[in-house]
């Protein structure tokens, strides 16, 4: 297993928002983390990448343990993530902010001196010009990522991330707010990325996004795991409908 | 000999917390670290010394240092808090910094950089408690100091104006929305505090009979340790503040020498800061934007 | 070259110098208000240095500045655990302290101020000024700059992104500190007088206004700023006091109508 969660635990103040979860994903695997809201699923990814400390509980990376680890090890161990509201550096291109990824891969003081210039020699700059191009976003190289449309950011955001060349990527609702067009290139993209070899972690509550890219799922409510099985069979897991009772989401 | 001291000290702080109010004000309601506000201090303390020394009858001339400090405060209100934008969040700060050293550079084109020293039109009245001596002044500073935070506490909790400051300090946006005048109660603050501080310039020109162009950065700066000591946006906070600082203050002179003064002020402002900086009352933590 | 036309452009050589050392922790979202603590510990320490041990005044002055720059590193560490305002009110106290602490070393003159007669002269000046600029331009290609830039931006997604926030941020503090220190010697050396008065937290203010007044999204923002501040009073010939109130004027009116500077940042992806 390529990322581990055992016996996971978090309170905040006296509330337990995450209560002894575990859960494991497959290296190549692609696995949803559903829930309604308030279920934990960005704190899971926060625990996951170091935001917070875990009160309880191991989290396993290529199986090392990195529970304790300060997150920026954790991302230069191959661990990489998207937020649910895009945290993009407002005050750098496009092109930049897929840079400052790139750090992580090889990260030493000798390379933060290293050359990032001007024009297409530089071999940075060159490579993340060319992740953009991949994207479709070679256009908006230039431009000052907080002044962007909202679909263009995670779209950038998401280029940013794989700039470090994780094993693991954690996307926290990539398809939310975005149109139905989007939201199928969006599919294409991911698709791409975990046919690299690339393990994904999906949080979202767009059910058929879920369905058509996710062949397993793990189900939160209240921190606690309800259910992991495979996609199709959700709809039959008793707990899962009582926790979306009421909801549409998983129509 | 200690008594007297501590006496010193409580009426040297009283002027400090009266400036450390203003400051916590604006940052407790607005988030706003008003660095003009020693700029009120000094102008109305050289103010009362040009009125006084000019003739004109001492009630008149203390209207007139501490109505200065409303204006001022009024003045920098417009270019300041106004301008306020979401991301630009040190341009207030900055702003405030440019109108401190404007004030202090127009009072020195003005009036010269010499220290001046004050006349009074009336003895200085003082008591004896023992062996111990209270100006008189000095104890109307103190009293002054007390009562204009009692009726700040007032204003705050009791009354609409201040109710809708405490909206603001929770969340500008919010109080908006709640139908806050948010124009109209802002500039309460600045005004506030202008007064306040230009009271004490007023009571430190008079108790210590001095005024200099150099002033602000001198004294009302020590605010600042005041505020922070005390808890930031906390008035009372505020007033045990300038009260501790005012006596740390002699002390240190007694102990070290006048020269002394800074290092043991400012150096207890960076060990609060890193030791315990919601102050001894425990002041707010706010997120960024200054 | 007269007298005059000398002394200004080697103000401007420092101010230069000044702007930069301002202008490094700035861009690492840190409002430095201790600039000043950093130029007087850089002044007096060059100066102890070339008038008790005999040194040199070039190496003493770069000794100045390693001193002021292992100050520097030393109170980043406790400085850099506040953020935004307290990080400012910090750096205002530590300023406050280290100037309150001159004024008491009597072997440096206190409070009388301390003569350097060593003399360092105007080419010297001007090639370290010029070096400075180099070496921050060359700074800024590199991707120390981006990640500064990203690291005062959103300081938590940098981490996340892998960046190391608190040695980015301590090193922008220790150069720019390293900075201050070697303007402080230089000066003192040139000017062969300096006096601990002069280095409150008004004189921090003035260095951190012209470099705002220039804008920090450029490494060029510093030097319109540095050049403004030295060459404005120049131009308009009155007391020093009417400079500093046009200047005062001046600050206002940029912060009400274009608060990021007069040199905005142009995209440098060209195609």
């Amino acid at each position: 297993m390529v990322l581990e969660i055992r016996n996971l635990s978090k309170s905040f103040g006296g509330l337990k928002v995450i209560d002894d979860l575990s859960f494991g994903v497959a290296r190549g695997e692609r696995l949803a983390l559903i829930g309604p809201n308030g279920a934990g699923k960005t704190t899971v990814f926060n625990l996951i990448t170091g935001v917070y400390p875990a009160d309880s509980g191991g989290i396993f990376l290529e199986q090392t343990d990195i529970t304790g680890l300060p997150s920026r090890y954790r991302t230069r161990r191959g661990l990489a993530r998207t937020f649910q509201n895009i945290r993009l550096m407002a005050h750098l291109t496009v092109i930049e902010n897929v840079m400052i990824a790139q750090y992580a891969r090889a990260p030493s003081v000798r390379a933060m001196l290293q050359p990032v210039g001007f024009g297409r020699a530089n071999r940075w700059r060159a490579e993340a010009r060319a992740a953009l191009a991949e994207a479709g976003l070679e256009a908006y190289a230039g431009e000052a990522a907080g002044a962007l449309p909202y679909g263009i950011q995670k779209r950038v955001e998401l280029v940013r991330a794989l700039a470090a060349s994780p094993h693991v990527l954690l996307l926290d609702e990539p398809a939310a707010g975005l149109n139905p067009a989007e939201t199928e290139a969006l599919h294409q993209v991911l698709e791409a990325i975990a046919r690299r070899g690339v393990t994904l972690v999906v949080v979202e509550h767009d059910m058929q996004f879920v369905g058509r890219l996710c062949p397993r799922v793990v189900v939160l409510n209240f921190g606690c795991k309800i259910a992991e099985c495979a996609t199709g069979e959700i709809h039959a897991d008793a707990r899962v409908r009582e926790a979306y009772l009421g909801s549409e989401e998983l129509a | 000999m200690l008594e007297q001291q501590v006496v010193n000290g409580l009426m040297l702080g009283s002027v400090y917390a009266l400036v450390a109010v203003a400051f916590t004000l604006a940052i407790g309601v607005l988030n706003f670290l008003n660095f003009s506000i020693p700029g009120f201090f000094m102008v109305a303390g050289m103010l009362t010394w040009f009125l006084l020394r000019a003739g004109i009858p001492w009630p008149i001339a203390a209207l007139l240092a501490i109505a200065s400090g409303g204006l001022l405060a009024l003045l920098v209100e417009r270019f300041t808090y106004r301008l306020m934008s979401r991301s630009a969040h040190f341009v207030p700060l900055v702003t405030s910094m440019a109108f401190l050293i404007l004030f202090e550079n127009l009072v020195l084109v003005g009036w010269g950089s010499d220290m001046q020293r004050l006349s009074l039109p009336f003895e200085t009245v003082s008591w004896r408690l023992g062996s111990t001596v209270i100006a008189v002044p000095q104890l109307i500073g103190l009293a002054c100091a007390v009562l204009a935070v009692a009726s700040l506490d007032f204003l705050l909790k009791k009354t609409q104006t201040g109710r809708g400051l405490r909206t603001i300090a929770e969340d500008a946006d919010t109080a908006a929305m709640l139908g806050v005048a948010v124009g109209r109660v802002v500039p309460v603050v600045f005004v506030v505090g202008g007064l306040f501080t230009a009271l004490s310039g007023f009571l430190f020109a008079v108790n210590y009979q001095q005024a200099s162009p150099f002033m602000g950065e001198e004294i009302a700066l020590k605010g600042i340790s005041a505020m922070v000591v005390g808890g930031m946006g906390n008035i009372w906070g505020a007033i045990l503040g300038g009260l501790l600082i005012g006596v740390v203050e002699i002390f240190a002179i007694q102990g070290f020498g006048a020269r002394a003064v800074d290092i043991c002020v400012y150096g207890l402002l960076l060990a609060i800061l890193f030791v315990r900086p919601t102050g001894l009352l425990g002041g707010v933590i706010r997120q960024q934007r200054m | 070259m007269s007298g005059y036309l000398e002394s200004v452009l080697v103000l401007l050589a420092i101010n230069v110098i000044l702007a930069y050392a301002a202008f490094l922790p700035m861009v690492a979202g840190q409002l430095n208000l201790g600039v000043a603590a950093f130029v007087a510990i850089g002044a007096y320490s060059a100066g102890y240095c070339s008038n008790s041990f005999f040194v040199h005044p070039v190496p003493a002055a770069l000794a100045g500045s390693a001193v002021a720059g292992i100050i520097g590193w030393l109170v980043a560490f406790p400085i850099l655990r506040t953020r935004g305002i307290y990080l400012a009110l910090a750096t205002f106290a530590l300023n406050q302290v280290v100037q309150g602490t001159i004024l008491n070393l009597d072997v440096v003159g206190g409070a009388s101020g301390y003569p350097v007669p060593a003399h360092i002269g105007f080419a010297v000046v001007a090639a370290f000024s010029l070096a400075v600029i180099v070496l921050v331009f060359l700074a800024f290609r590199t991707r120390f700059g981006i990640s500064v830039t990203a690291v005062s931006d959103d300081e938590r997604a940098a981490d996340l992104m892998g960046l190391s926030v608190r040695g980015l941020q301590s090193a922008a503090f220790t150069a720019g500190a390293a900075l201050a220190g070697l303007a402080g010697a230089l000066y003192a050396h040139h000017f062969n007088y300096i006096e601990a008065q002069n280095y409150g937290v008004l004189f921090s203010i003035y260095i951190v206004l012209y470099v705002l007044l220039g804008g920090t999204q450029t490494v060029y923002g510093p030097l319109l700023g540095a050049a403004v501040f030295t060459l404005l009073p120049e131009l308009l010939r009155g007391s020093a006091a009417w400079r500093y109130v046009i200047f005062a004027c001046l600050i206002i009116a940029i912060m009400s109508l274009r608060p990021q500077g007069v040199i905005l940042k142009r995209s440098w992806f060209s195609k």
